[in-house]
């Protein structure tokens, strides 16, 4: 995990403040996708090495979610954004 | 009717008070139990983040009122306790573009001060407190050990902090044993 994330509300944050949502690249399915679809979004999920998007809720600071890229060998990270600019829900 | 009345106590009046750890250090730290007058907590609508200087115009108009902690999300914070009328009369003042939630109930300010202060808080938040990075008049919402808190300066050596009420305590008793090092006096009456 990294330590510090840089939320672009509150500077330089350890990790503790935060809570982790995962994979910020899904798309929720249409409500008329299929149970297989619905499966695929509720539980699937890749286990990338390296690069990697993710939901970042800011709960002891801001209380923004966040998009984190970070790398997941390296623990690097390398961008933080509010979730809400880039049009994505959370 | 109420079957039994509803009583006010502070959540600090039964909290640890009087001179702890070292003697005399030139640096002793001194805690407060603020009054628990008003807190409202002001949400803005959805891409009103410009309101910032609409948001004083609810606050008591004594610096440091008002506590931003994120992207359109202030405390509105004062000494004096407000009526539910009181308070539901300052929503016209922000032109519908955020609401005001009662949270006087709810958060408890402690005030800390001393020359080390900067140095206990250091104990229990990550947050740079340096001056030269976080000015008198700066808020930052945040973790102080396990507990989330609103940190804002208020002077050179002073800072507020607004914490859950039912944490209060916790919090009054850990800052005491952050302060140690340094001596503390803590007064818990108001």
């Amino acid at each position: 995990m990294a330590s510090l994330i840089a939320c672009p509300h509150c500077g330089p944050r350890p990790k503790e403040e935060f809570t982790v949502r995962g994979d910020a690249g899904i798309t929720r399915p249409a409500p008329d996708a299929g149970e297989d679809a619905w499966h695929a979004y509720v539980y699937l999920r890749d286990n990338p090495r390296g690069r990697h998007k993710e939901h970042w809720h800011h709960t002891s600071g801001c209380r923004r979610w966040l998009v984190v890229e970070r790398d997941t060998m390296t623990h690097t990270i390398h961008a933080v954004s509010d979730a809400s600019a880039e049009g994505a829900t959370a | 009717m109420a079957d039994f009345a509803l009583l006010h106590r502070p959540a600090l009046a039964g909290a640890k008070a009087g001179s702890f750890g070292a003697p005399s250090t030139g640096a002793r730290i001194t805690l407060t139990a603020l009054p628990e007058g008003h807190v409202l907590q002001v949400l803005a609508a959805r891409d009103s983040d410009h309101l910032q200087d609409l948001i004083p115009r609810i606050g008591d108009g004594s610096p440091h009122a008002v506590r931003p902690y994120g992207p359109g999300q202030w405390f509105v914070i004062g000494d004096a306790a407000l009526s539910a009328a009181e308070i539901f009369g300052k929503t016209p003042l922000l032109d519908g573009m955020a609401s005001i939630s009662d949270q006087g109930h709810g958060r408890i300010r402690i005030g800390i001060s001393g020359r080390a202060v900067e140095t206990v808080l250091a104990k229990g938040t990550a947050v740079d407190l340096d001056r030269a990075s976080f000015p008198v008049g700066r808020s930052a919402m945040t973790l102080i050990g396990h507990i989330s808190a609103l940190i804002t300066r208020t002077g050179a050596e002073s800072f507020e902090l607004l914490v859950l009420r039912g944490f209060a305590e916790s919090l009054w008793d850990e800052l005491i044993q952050m302060s140690l090092e340094f001596g503390v006096d803590a007064r818990a009456t108001q």
